[in-house]
């Protein structure tokens, strides 16, 4: 178990050296917390069909600080497993020269750049409602 | 090893192929549909103003329903094998990997058949 680990480990290692690490492991951070909310945000969605007393509640917990904070982070999700995605099924399908080294790499740069200018005006929107709706800020309507 | 070939983009045959093609091709299908969906529900929205009436006037519009059943089939399904593919990483054994995949393909038939349910029957 702790050889495969360390396997794992050097695995990711070389992949750093080859200057992917990080976005590699952003990807599956991404995808994997975006899969969450999917599964859960599926069945609490069904319940307008199977339960739909039970929707209401899940609504109200919803409507919580902290799971309006859990969108603006799934939002981020969203967004750069989208932009990097997008990267990846174009390079692998349609330029697969494009991965030789040095370019790559700028591609990975501009990759977080344009997921942070896309997430950041939808972030700005979502954190005035979670200060006015989570919080109570700015007054009462 | 070649430092000229930094990633290996050509898919071995059979069932994992398909799935690497999968996971490409449905990408560019979810960029409008996951995208679009984020921006109205979770942006322009907000989580906060979606209830029960919000639901029904959605989906009383049968355009709205398909666009939501097309984002069930194409997300899950991509989610699912991405997990599948991450757990795969980690799982040498293949009597490991056979169940890993058994129940995950439980999973997914179950949890987008009640999601597709509920599309279908809308809100009661």
């Amino acid at each position: 178990m702790l050889s495969r680990f360390r396997a794992t480990l050097s695995g990711y290692a070389t992949y750093s050296a080859r200057g992917g690490l990080f976005p590699f492991l952003l990807h599956r951070i991404t995808g994997l917390g975006t899969l969450i909310f999917l599964t859960i945000h599926i069945t609490t969605t069904a319940s307008v069909y199977f339960y739909p007393s039970f929707y209401n509640r899940f609504l109200t917990l919803f409507r919580t600080p902290l799971f309006m904070l859990g969108e603006i982070i799934l939002v981020f999700c969203v967004i750069f497993h989208g932009v990097n995605g997008l990267r990846i099924a174009y390079f692998d399908l349609f330029k697969p020269d494009l991965w030789k080294k040095p370019f790559f790499q700028k591609t990975t740069r501009l990759t977080l750049l344009i997921a942070l200018l896309l997430w950041l005006p939808a972030a700005a929107v979502m954190g005035y409602d979670l200060l006015k709706i989570g919080f109570g800020l700015f007054g009462e309507e | 090893m070649t430092t000229s070939q930094p990633r290996n983009v050509k898919a071995t045959a059979g069932f994992d192929a398909l799935a690497w093609k999968w996971m490409r091709y449905s990408a560019f299908l979810l960029i409008p549909l996951a995208w679009g969906h984020v921006l109205i529900q979770d942006i322009l929205m907000g989580g906060h103003s979606i209830d029960l009436n919000y639901v029904s006037v959605r989906w009383s519009m049968i355009g709205w329903r398909i666009y939501d059943f097309c984002l069930l089939s194409f997300a899950f399904a991509h989610g699912i094998n991405g997990l599948r593919q991450v757990l795969f990483d980690y799982i040498r054994s293949e009597k490991f990997r056979r169940w890993t995949a058994w129940g995950l393909l439980a999973a997914w038939v179950i949890i987008s058949a009640i999601g597709a349910v509920a599309i279908i029957g809308g809100v009661r």
